[in-house]
């Protein structure tokens, strides 16, 4: 217990750094300045600026934002990238209670209620009960991951090569069976990935893999100037198809009474309690993530409530379950990424990207090389959530006004923002081609119902998966059963064939997509 | 998700015995881009003894795509679906246009220009587009813009065309 304190301790010292700025204009006198505590702010405000942003999903914003946390300290950079996350999320909710059209896949549910409950007026207590509940949420997710991050880190210490293949293999099987839609299409956007990630030298060797002779693609695929194209660029399009305009119900009565009532907070406690839960266990597992959580949490109170017939006409428990599952799972999923090095999700992944650009590996040593690192952004979490609950209740009139920017005017905007991103992180002209390219087959892929963020995952795991392999071979002597006669690993892959095994069988498969046609009805 | 029409019969190129084209299509161009990877890779080494060479991995992952895409073709022979989502050509082409132009003039012209042309282009994609409200804004992006990412986040940007610096 001792150890979790000291850890806290240590983080809060960062997020609490004050450093000492003498402008010359004023004399010599120096001012201190929380630089962290600031880097959270402006992270979560302009997370959610661009979250509201109706049709931009959390992974397009963590992507378009990446570059401008670049020029900052590895500390400063990631405590903004978790605020920007945060405002993303908490921003999708925002648009999809005050828009018809969520904002991103993980609020769809939040607004089959949260919109009837603004068609009635009552705008304002589903923006806070979404905002009270995300808080709360993120409360225990942060204590959760202190709790869990030095056990899960030693367990990782003992991981061989064989060990971390193995898991690497579950979690991309628990991608595919927690994802929306078909398995096999999901698998085979995975193996995309891994077969994108092989462009550029090989690690060992140095040839350079199918590269053509192209200087550009001899470093492989830059990381951020995919998920740009994929995500970015790709939405955009999409978005152009659907005509912009034309479906955007924005409600129109001003918000006011921001409050919720007593019997609403009543109401509304066991409903959060019970999505926090839910979402921090589905947030931990390997390919889980914000959106199975709100899904999930949504079914559940569904399944729980006397009279289930309210929900998808204004119910507020519809609200504050989803949202505070979303927030839990948003949060717990960096358990993976800190202890293991193992990214669950497609964001995640964009978290992999941005440390690989800062220099760090991630992993279970950087727990122990650099705790501040780590236990200064686990600390900024609950900074960040506080911050979100502050700035956001207050706000709510910008974010509004914000919604009635037309796209004709917004698309344009992103499209030029996203190009000079792309350019700043190596200069180069032709990622930003090469991005442009990813746009196209995103765009494809979204036409023939392929998800992209999958392949995302895929694209990041396909490096750390073949050195694992190799490795593992190497000090097998070449024997493939390696996998499977020693233990741990032998129950990493039974776990993932057991699981792939159940996502196949119909009656399975029938629970599953029944967790996610809530959107549909 | 899916717009496809239920009642107006649209003329499908597929022939009939496909009856789920949208994954049938899918199956086979990713089918088409794991023969791609495979050829790319056909240069590189492959086992040496029980160690991997650089070829391996591109091949291993290769076959096992090619053999996901023959599946979902398969799929798409044998189960019924959606037709083909139609497709828009005004969108995709401006923006890409617009991504282009932009890679293209960064270097010679600078980012003040790249960024208007690009937003400038990109606005056609749209059939709502109206041009004072699009200039306005364009302005007002690109000055911000050329005070963000330069001064504000400190990263070397060239504003202004090369031969108006020398």
């Amino acid at each position: 217990m001792g150890d979790i304190f000291t850890n806290l301790g240590l983080g809060f010292g960062v997020v609490f750094q004050f450093v000492q700025w003498t402008p010359a204009f004023l004399g010599g006198i120096s001012i201190p300045i929380p630089v962290n505590i600031l880097l959270c702010l402006i992270g979560a405000l302009v997370g959610t600026l661009v979250g509201v942003l109706p049709g931009i999903g959390t992974i397009a914003t963590v992507a378009m934002l990446l570059p401008i946390t670049f020029g900052l300290p590895p500390v400063g950079a990631l405590i903004m990238l978790a605020g920007i996350y945060y405002g993303a999320q908490y921003g999708g909710s925002t648009t999809s209670i005050l828009v018809n059209i969520p904002g991103e896949a993980g609020s769809v549910v939040t607004a089959l209620d949260g919109f009837q409950m603004a068609k009635k007026g009552r705008a304002g207590p589903a923006l806070a009960i979404a905002a009270i509940g995300s808080f709360f949420a993120g409360c225990v997710a942060t204590v959760l991951i202190a709790l869990l991050g030095a056990p899960l880190t030693r367990i990782a210490l003992a991981f061989g090569p064989a060990e971390y293949f193995s898991l690497m293999v579950l979690g991309l099987i628990f991608a595919v069976v927690l994802a929306k839609g078909s398995v096999l299409k999901a698998i085979a956007m995975i193996v995309m990935g891994l077969l994108l990630s092989m462009v550029g030298s090989d690690i060992e060797t140095g040839a350079s893999r199918m590269a053509f002779n192209i200087p550009e693609l001899a470093d492989g695929l830059g990381f951020a100037t995919l998920a740009m194209g994929l995500f970015g660029f790709a939405e955009i399009i999409r978005n152009l198809d659907a005509g912009g305009e034309t479906d955007r119900k924005l409600v129109q009565e001003k918000v006011s009474g921001l409050m919720p009532t007593r019997r609403d907070l009543k109401e509304t406690t066991p409903a959060i309690l019970r999505g926090t839960v839910l979402g921090s266990i589905l947030g931990i597992l390997p390919g889980g993530g914000a959106v199975i959580a709100s899904f999930a949490a949504y079914t559940l109170e569904k399944k729980v409530a006397k009279d289930p017939s309210k929900f998808g006409h204004g119910e507020i428990r519809g609200v504050a379950a989803p949202e505070s599952a979303n927030n839990a799972a948003a949060q717990t999923s960096f358990i993976p990424l800190l202890t293991l090095g193992i990214p669950p999700n497609a964001v995640m992944a964009l978290m992999v990207g941005a440390m690989t650009i800062h220099g760090i590996v991630p992993g279970p040593q950087v727990m122990q090389k650099q705790p501040d690192l780590v236990w200064g952004m686990i600390a900024s979490m609950w900074v960040g959530n506080l911050m979100l609950l502050i700035i956001n209740l207050p706000l709510v009139g910008i974010w509004v006004r914000l919604l009635r920017v037309p796209y004709r005017l917004m698309f344009p905007s992103i499209v030029v923002f996203c190009c000079i991103g792309i350019y700043s992180v190596n200069n180069a002209p032709t990622d930003v081609m090469i991005a442009g390219a990813f746009g196209l087959v995103g765009y494809w892929l979204i036409k023939h119902d392929f998800e992209p963020a999958p392949l995302l995952l895929g694209m990041v795991l396909g490096p750390l998966m073949e050195e694992n392999l190799r490795r593992a071979l190497l000090i097998s002597r070449g024997d493939w059963s390696v996998f499977l006669t020693r233990p741990l690993s032998a129950l990493l892959m039974a776990i993932a064939a057991t699981l792939l095994i159940l996502a196949v069988l119909p009656s399975l498969r029938k629970k599953r997509d029944e967790v996610f046609v809530e959107s549909e009805n | 998700m899916n717009a496809t029409p239920g009642h107006a019969p649209v003329k499908s190129i597929m022939p009939k015995w496909v009856r789920n084209p949208q994954e049938f299509v899918g199956g086979i161009a990713l089918m088409a881009i794991a023969v791609f990877a495979l050829w790319a890779s056909s240069d590189l080494q492959g086992m040496r003894g029980f160690s991997f060479g650089a070829g391996t991995a591109p091949r291993m992952f290769g076959f096992l795509l090619l053999g996901l895409g023959a599946l979902i073709t398969v799929v798409g022979v044998v189960t019924e679906g959606p037709h083909l989502a139609k497709y828009h050509w005004r969108g995709p082409f401006f923006v890409t246009v617009a991504i282009l132009t932009f890679a293209f003039t960064i270097r010679p012209m600078g980012m003040i220009f790249a960024a208007m042309a690009a937003f400038l282009i990109a606005a056609c994609g749209s059939p709502e587009t109206r041009w004072t409200e699009t200039l306005i804004v364009a302005v007002c992006l690109t000055a911000f813009c050329a005070l963000l990412f330069p001064y504000a986040l400190g990263l070397p940007l060239q504003l202004l065309p090369t031969f108006m610096i020398r």
